[in-house]
């Protein structure tokens, strides 16, 4: 099998390093970068929870190469707070309790952080609709909606 | 885990064609997302995987009015969305695109990858059906394959080894013409299709209807046309339409609906679209 030198920065920290053409970017991001916040499950693309960003574009990660990430940008749930600091996102999560297992939040919440960014001032059909790719096994979704509106309004109050 | 194969990423067409040609049991791939499933399940095993991202002709979408619309392969749904002509000019492609997996998916499912996975659920395929699309194809000897004849069964294509899909390539539609694509599903996000029907109309007398999840390939009912080009009441041509449709289709039961069920929605779904985009209360 061939093995490729690839550079890629992941949240704004550039790795070198080589890898076998199989690996997923989910397995190196866990495996070899210790980086477990994005979880691995259907490895199908199914289920979502498995969502980075390339190049600030949310992918999930399981039918990545890391391959082709070379010479991208990656970021992780781990990229997304700053100095300690949640994001909008992220807090409106905690205040919601829109987490039951947490298994699918750090996906959750990687899709709806990029989706904000374009849509700032969604509908709620909106948001469901954004957020179709990744699934909660709690079904608990009433609450994970109610945040990421919730976080849409603090970022909108934040913006003006 | 993805079964052990080389990787390589040519960056021109002739290079990739190159390497498809000559080494052992290739395959190409743009965004992945069926290729790496198929793969994970064993179901395909290539020894070699050429990546066709690198070749920036593949991820360009152009338009003018008299060639009309040129898809690269590697164009993912998310490019065909953000497109504005798409939008106003191709409305049935871009409902399906809009449809068409999730959104996080529609990130890197190409429309390459869309047709040449060959899916009879395919969202694309109804859509280019209807609008006459033209697939080019590259190989040692470059040709082109009208979409009619592109598909030839479940997951079986026109192409023959050693060729890939280069782009995709729909005429202008005629001024005044109008386009929808209507999904069933068993949920609104994520799945594939029950049943899902494209249809495109310009005036009462052409008037395309295309469909997936109800044959072995996507399907244009070429019957519908026939009735539509001849004269009498419209409400009359509808109701044909949608008989026409219905015995022209061959469902198979799985888990997401029975034969019975998508045969009875396929109608409704026809019957749907026509009267909105003919205006026919």
């Amino acid at each position: 099998m061939s093995k490729h030198r690839i550079s890629l920065k992941v949240n704004g920290r550039l790795h070198e390093l080589e890898v076998e053409a199989n690996k997923t970017l989910l397995r190196l991001l866990r495996e070899d970068l210790g980086l477990t916040g994005t979880k691995c499950a259907c490895e199908r693309g199914d289920c979502g929870l498995c969502t980075v960003w390339l190049d600030g574009k949310p992918v999930k990660s399981c039918l990545v190469l890391a391959v082709e990430a070379d010479g991208h940008e990656i970021t992780t749930i781990e990229g997304l707070a700053r100095d300690g600091k949640l994001t909008p996102v992220q807090q409106k999560f905690v205040e919601h309790g829109a987490v039951q297992c947490g298994f699918c939040t750090p996906g959750m919440i990687m899709v709806a952080e990029a989706f904000l960014r374009e849509n700032p001032n969604p509908t709620e059909e909106e948001v469901k609709e954004a957020l179709g790719g990744v699934l909660c096994r709690c079904t608990g979704y009433r609450q994970i909606i109610d945040a990421v509106l919730d976080a849409a309004k603090e970022m909108r109050k934040a913006s003006t | 885990m993805i079964p052990k194969f080389d990787y390589h990423a040519p960056t021109t067409i002739d290079e990739a064609v190159e390497l498809l040609n000559t080494l052992e049991d290739a395959r190409v791939f743009a965004g992945g997302t069926d290729l790496f499933v198929l793969m994970r399940d064993r179901l395909v095993r290539p020894k070699n995987l050429i990546d066709l991202k690198q070749i920036s002709e593949l991820q360009q979408i152009s338009f003018d009015e008299r060639n009309g619309l040129r898809i690269g392969a590697a164009v993912t749904f998310a490019e065909i969305l953000r497109s504005e002509v798409v939008k106003d000019r191709f409305r049935v492609l871009w409902d399906a695109a809009s449809v068409l997996a999730d959104p996080v998916l529609r990130n890197r499912a190409t429309i390459g990858g869309n047709i040449c996975n060959a899916s009879p659920a395919a969202d694309s395929a109804p859509a280019l059906l209807v609008l006459d699309a033209v697939v080019e194809v590259a190989g040692e000897r470059p040709r082109e394959i009208p979409i009619g004849e592109f598909f030839t069964g479940v997951k079986r294509t026109a192409l023959k080894p050693g060729e890939f899909v280069r782009a995709v390539r729909i005429p202008t539609p005629p001024p005044g013409s109008k386009g929808r694509y209507y999904k069933w599903g068993r949920t609104r996000g994520e799945d594939l299709a029950i049943v899902g029907v494209a249809i495109q109309v310009n005036g009462e007398k052409d008037v395309r209807v295309a469909l997936s999840s109800v044959y072995k390939t996507p399907i244009r009912i070429g019957a519908v046309e026939k009735i539509f080009k001849e004269g009498g009441p419209v409400e009359e041509k509808i109701k044909r339409a949608v008989e026409a449709v219905r015995s022209n289709i061959s469902p198979i039961t799985d888990v997401r609906g029975s034969k019975e069920y998508r045969v009875h929605m396929a109608g409704v779904l026809t019957e749907r679209g026509l009267r909105e985009l003919l205006e026919v209360k």
